[in-house]
């Protein structure tokens, strides 16, 4: 059992990347072994024309593209606490030129800039002890804003939203089998955003579920999430600076995910997601590409 | 050896690079002749210089040779450079016409009557703005002349829009499709009821539309044409 939760962790861990924002905990109640982890590299993308607006309908927008090449990981200070940190070291944000249609002028230059984006740390608590039958944990992430959200001659580049995440979040999972070969998890999660800087607060919900194929080197993972805000933070209507202020953002995903151990320890892992509905958010596919390294294998 | 390929197949992952592309927008309008200081009527015996703007398919000003002409010239009578002369009582359609070198031609009309004085068109125009895009916009308007080569853009009490966007700013265009070469008012920040703008320096004919645009991401919400 504990050779196939080490198989899960490894597999689960790409949540947060395929939101397009930080989920930094939301990889299922597993904690890591005390001095193993897993870590990996990652190219995050998404490039959308249209968002969702605040009535939940689609309409279109400059050409946007968000490329954050991320480096992820965790590691077990004890069998139950585990440090987990989400580095995107280089975030690329940039926007399309607007060009007429009838004269071919540029009428609004495109623009670019690359930082490093908003970083998480956190750690996850196992409420239980490991191998449990229903393993709960407890995490809390702190988002660091050391992106860069407002950049560009309009101030409309973001590889950072300028404020201050602090998730509480609450796991538990369950890992059997499918047959007698296929060994499968099954795992919820609900946590609460507090933000500051106007930001409103969020409550996050999430499903997922994994089967190991393949002689135990594939893992194909499917996830929902649900993101909803309280609406009780700033509005246009509220603040009286100028600052891109995308606030409010809601939505309902899924992602699926092929992650597969190529040598030992070492896998590649791709994803794919998109929403089901959405307000203020982009409304355009994300992937996701990787390469991992998990000690517990 | 594996390693190595996995090594590769990451460093070209890191290579990856977005590259700013072209969006084409379709700001093709309708070019137009205004006559920016219109009259209703004209002073027996007297002269008045009529001028006027062309905007072309994108909404832009051009310099062109409109041509004018009088439906009556024994009542009112006008020359090449718009000078148009009351001659005796009565009414007349003034007509002002442009061929350009590609599309139709191109013309505005102006009904004068010839009086005891010489009197101004009204100094007012009005409008509905009306959402373009799924996010509320709505409300009536007027713009008034004031005082000093200045307008008042004046919503009414029906006036409505969405807090959501992070920087929506109200212009006048001729082109309503972009703010490009639009006459930015200000950022919005009255989002229902009544309420006014002030504008320096701007004659009340020299624009056609009242646009509300997101600023930062090039997103129009709506807009209201302003008529004569």
């Amino acid at each position: 059992m504990a050779r196939s939760m080490s198989k899960i962790r490894g597999a689960m861990v790409v949540l947060f990347l395929m939101s397009g924002t930080p989920d930094l905990l939301a990889g299922g109640p597993w904690t890591q072994p005390q001095g193993k982890g897993y870590f990996k590299l990652s190219e995050y993308w998404i490039v959308y024309d249209r968002h969702f607006t605040d009535v939940g309908l689609t309409d279109p927008n400059t050409t946007t593209g968000i490329f954050n090449t991320v480096l992820y990981g965790e590691f077990g200070l004890t069998d139950r606490w585990t440090a987990i940190v989400n580095f995107p070291f280089l975030s690329r944000n940039y926007m399309n030129n607007v060009v007429s249609g009838t004269t071919g002028e540029i009428l609004v230059p495109g623009e670019a800039i690359n930082t490093i984006g908003d970083t998480d740390i956190g750690v996850k608590y196992g409420l239980n002890k490991p191998g449990s039958a229903w393993p709960m944990a407890l995490s809390l992430t702190l988002g660091l804003p050391l992106g860069n959200p407002s950049a560009g001659a309009l101030e409309n580049l973001q590889t950072g939203d300028g404020e201050f995440n602090q998730i509480l979040q609450f796991d538990v999972g369950r890992s059997f089998r499918l047959g007698q070969k296929v060994n499968a998890y099954a795992a919820a999660h609900a946590a609460f955003n507090h933000r500051t800087n106007g930001y409103s607060e969020e409550i996050r919900m999430g499903l997922e579920a994994g089967a190991n194929l393949m002689k135990s080197n594939l893992w194909l993972i499917l996830r929902l999430a649900n993101w909803e805000s309280l609406k009780n933070g700033s509005t246009a209507e509220s603040i009286t600076s100028t600052s891109i202020f995308a606030n409010n953002t809601e939505f309902t995903s899924f992602t699926l995910e092929a992650a597969y151990y190529v040598y030992r320890g070492w896998g590649l892992s791709a994803a794919f997601g998109g929403a089901f509905r959405g307000e203020i958010v982009a409304a355009a596919p994300s992937y996701q590409v990787g390469v991992f390294w998990d000690m517990n294998r | 050896m594996k390693y190595n390929i996995l090594l590769i197949l990451f460093c070209s992952l890191l290579l990856f690079a977005a590259c700013i592309g072209d969006d084409v927008l379709d700001d093709a309008v309708d070019p137009v002749l205004r006559i920016s200081n219109p009259i209703d009527s004209l002073e027996l015996g007297s002269s008045y210089a009529l001028m006027y703007n062309y905007f072309n398919n994108v909404g832009q000003p051009e310099i062109v040779d409109a041509v004018w002409s009088s439906s009556a010239p024994d009542i009112i009578s006008i020359n090449d450079q718009g000078l148009a002369e009351g001659l005796q009582l009565g009414s007349a359609q003034i007509e002002l016409n442009y061929t350009p070198a590609t599309g139709p031609p191109i013309s505005t009309s102006l009904s004068i009557g010839v009086g005891e004085n010489t009197v101004l068109s009204s100094g007012s125009r009005s409008g509905s703005i009306v959402s373009s895009s799924s996010y509320l916009l709505q409300g009536d308007f007027e713009l008034l002349e004031v005082p000093g080569n200045a307008l008042q853009l004046r919503f009414a009490e029906n006036y409505a829009a969405s807090t959501a966007l992070p920087g929506l700013y109200v212009y006048l265009t001729n082109n309503p499709e972009t703010n490009v070469g639009a006459l930015e008012i200000g950022r919005v920040t009255v989002f229902s009821g009544a309420h006014d703008y002030s504008i320096a320096d701007v004659g009340i004919n020299e624009y056609g539309y009242v646009l509300f645009y997101c600023k930062p991401f090039n997103v129009k919400v709506g807009d209201g044409k302003i008529n004569e």
